[in-house]
């Protein structure tokens, strides 16, 4: 099955100096080429996480006349043309030009939704500090930019938690197959399809937050403001390379039409709203909107390590022994290595979870599963370092020594806004209460939330 | 008299792997902007050293600091000097008569437009021919290593490469070092030198 957003992480031969850093970073070993020499990506193998553009240093210098002019590299890339950064050899193909179009449409009714990490870290392409929580001045920006809904993926997270939480005691209770995986992260969902197709069954149903989030768009959301759902369009703003190839497997579009039309980064939005004149920084705050834009501290933290599970377990535990959760915050499933385990206690079930973050972690737990020797309930696989924020569409920091520094302040703030929440369990977002009154049913759940996966191999 | 003779950062060539990690720091910690990410930059990246990738060798080059500086020495309005045993550039005088250019032997010198946040400076007469008509031409001045002078913790290229493969030079401890060197491999083979 070839999708077109295969290959849209490329490497430039004309910028590449064959450092080969890259291929230090690459999970899946998809980087191949000599040492010295320009580099290229096996598309078939590369799960598009986008860490190789991350640490790609090998940029353009602006005074060098043997390579293509900058115009030309940027329209090969589609970015808008009015984009000063610097340019890397590692890189993937945008959208912002295509949202720019769409903006000014009129025909088109668009909604948006932003990601958990993309709050935490778009701020700093505007020269604030390294991890600066905004929310609302996205929320405003998005708003300034045209967008007639400005909705939320952490709205959809708290759904996901509902749906994989159910899932999870369901399976336990009744026998399904264990471990459990998560399935928000789209380039681990594309690994196991490729490299583990024999363990697809462990993967969660759940569609990924923002592919369930498209899905309610152009239903829900059209229902709500009586459009037709054929006008509306529906962008996502994601930290992730990977969401671009997930909006475009041919099976996501259970709504009658493609669910997410475009996914752009949080570095494509940051351009689009610098494209726009809009001074991020001076922007009073907004709120996102209602109903698809309500969220809890649980949907929140998605963008974390150990966030999916932290949420998960919130709700397992009260929906399961119907009792207040002691400690909201789960810190023994928080944290930064690679692999953590932790046996959690939901009143007579002892649960037995793994996270894990960095995708190269996960293959000794895959093996142990094949193995017969782990018997774990629930397992969260995020393919980047330390979760979401650290995405390869997070901004890209200039200095090497402070990446570490970037991401510990935007995980840091991950939790500093859930802690700020009114609420902080998904089963407790009155706008899920309210969409499973009187939208969701089980005919539609199934079809609208939920989908299924295809060997690669 | 000052006879301490001046430090200069050089990269090993057996360790560099081309990445320029040390260009970008370098233009980085030298711009007047203090934002952390890509995003944020908005003029050309503009380093002070300069790597070199032929099929022999990889390695970037930078100022020597030479002791007799040619390009101060050729510098025809004094805009080149030394100042605490570097050699730095006073941009206010240089008019960017690349004599300092043409003069350095290791190519370690460039001339750059100036900018001023985020824009491009431009000269006061001297006008410029170009596709969209007559436009006043930006200012160039001398560029070159200044041992990030104004970086509390030393010269970012040293700090950034991946390899550990730059290294500031103390010319005086190398010599005090192959001094030692070669006394203890004198030791050895004094029985023969002497009888």
């Amino acid at each position: 099955m070839t999708v077109k957003t295969e290959g849209i992480i490329k490497i430039d031969k004309e910028l590449c100096t064959g450092c080969r850093r890259c291929t230090g970073v690459c999970p899946v070993d998809a980087i191949e080429g000599e040492k010295g020499q320009p580099q290229t990506i096996n598309v078939e193998r590369c799960v598009l996480c986008g860490q190789c553009v991350q640490i790609c240093s090998a940029y353009a210098s602006a005074f060098d006349e043997d390579i293509a002019p900058r115009e030309q590299k940027m329209e090969e890339r589609n970015m808008l043309p009015s984009v000063k950064e610097p340019l890397f050899a590692s890189y993937y193909t945008g959208h912002a030009p295509t949202v720019k179009k769409v903006l000014v449409n009129n025909s088109l009714f668009t909604m948006v939704q932003c990601a958990p990490a993309v709050r935490v870290a778009i701020a700093e392409e505007f020269g604030m500090p390294l991890g600066s929580l905004t929310p609302g001045k996205m929320a405003a920006a998005l708003k300034k930019l045209g967008f007639n809904r400005v909705y939320d993926t952490n709205f959809t997270a708290d759904l996901t938690i509902m749906e994989e939480g159910n899932e999870l005691i369901k399976r336990v209770t009744e026998g399904g197959v264990l471990p459990m995986f998560t399935s928000c992260c789209p380039a681990w969902v594309k690994f196991i399809e490729q490299d583990y197709p024999e363990l697809i069954p462990h993967l969660s149903s759940c569609k990924s937050p923002q592919q369930m989030a498209g899905a309610l768009f152009k239903t829900y959301g059209a229902q709500v403001d009586g459009v037709d759902a054929a006008k509306v369009y529906s962008v996502s703003v994601m930290p992730c390379v990977c969401k671009k190839f997930e909006c475009e497997r041919p099976e996501m579009k259970d709504s009658g039409y493609r669910d997410v039309d475009v996914a752009i980064t949080t570095r494509e939005l940051a351009q689009l709203i610098k494209d726009a004149g809009i001074d991020f920084n001076g922007l009073p705050e907004e709120e996102f909107d209602k109903p698809l834009g309500t969220y809890t501290g649980a949907g929140t933290i998605f963008g974390a390590t150990g966030g999916v599970m932290e949420a998960a377990l919130r709700t397992a535990y009260e929906l399961i022994t119907k009792q207040e959760i002691p400690d909201v915050n789960l810190k023994l499933v928080r944290g930064v290595e690679g692999v953590r385990t932790a046996d959690v206690k939901v009143g007579d079930l002892t649960l037995k979870v793994a996270v894990v973050a960095g995708l190269k972690n996960v293959i000794p737990v895959l093996e142990a599963i094949k193995a017969g020797k782990a018997d774990f309930h629930f397992i969260e696989v995020m393919t980047c370092p330390v979760g979401c924020v650290s995405g390869g569409g997070q901004p890209k920091v200039l200095i090497p020594d402070e990446q570490a520094n970037a991401y510990t302040n935007r995980t840091c703030n991950t939790y500093v806004h859930d802690e700020n929440m009114e609420y902080r369990k998904s089963h407790n977002n009155p706008e899920i209460k309210k969409i499973y009154e009187k939208f969701l049913v089980e005919d539609n759940i199934h079809h609208l939330l939920h989908t299924k996966y295809t060997p690669r191999r | 008299m000052n006879t301490k003779l001046n430090s200069f950062v050089v990269a090993d060539p057996r360790k560099c792997i081309g990445c320029k990690a040390c260009e970008l720091a370098c233009a980085v910690v030298h711009a007047d902007s203090d934002g952390k990410t890509v995003g944020t930059v908005e003029t050309p990246i503009m380093p002070r050293l300069f790597l070199v990738k032929t099929a022999e060798v990889t390695m970037p080059i930078q100022c020597r600091h030479c002791e007799d500086a040619p390009c101060a020495n050729a510098c025809p309005v004094d805009a080149i000097s030394q100042v605490d045993n570097k050699i730095l550039i006073n941009t206010e005088a240089c008019v960017g008569c690349k004599t300092c250019m043409m003069a350095c032997p290791f190519g370690a010198m460039d001339l750059v437009p100036k900018y001023k946040d985020g824009q491009v400076v431009t000269q006061n007469g001297l006008m410029s021919e170009t596709e969209d008509g007559l436009v006043e031409k930006e200012v160039m001045l001398a560029h070159k290593c200044d041992l990030c002078v104004d970086q509390p913790n030393g010269p970012a290229c040293i700090r950034v490469c991946p390899e550990k493969a730059l290294e500031l030079i103390v010319p005086k401890q190398v010599k005090r070092k192959r001094n030692v060197e070669a006394a203890t491999n004198f030791l050895d083979s004094v029985k023969n030198f002497f009888d």
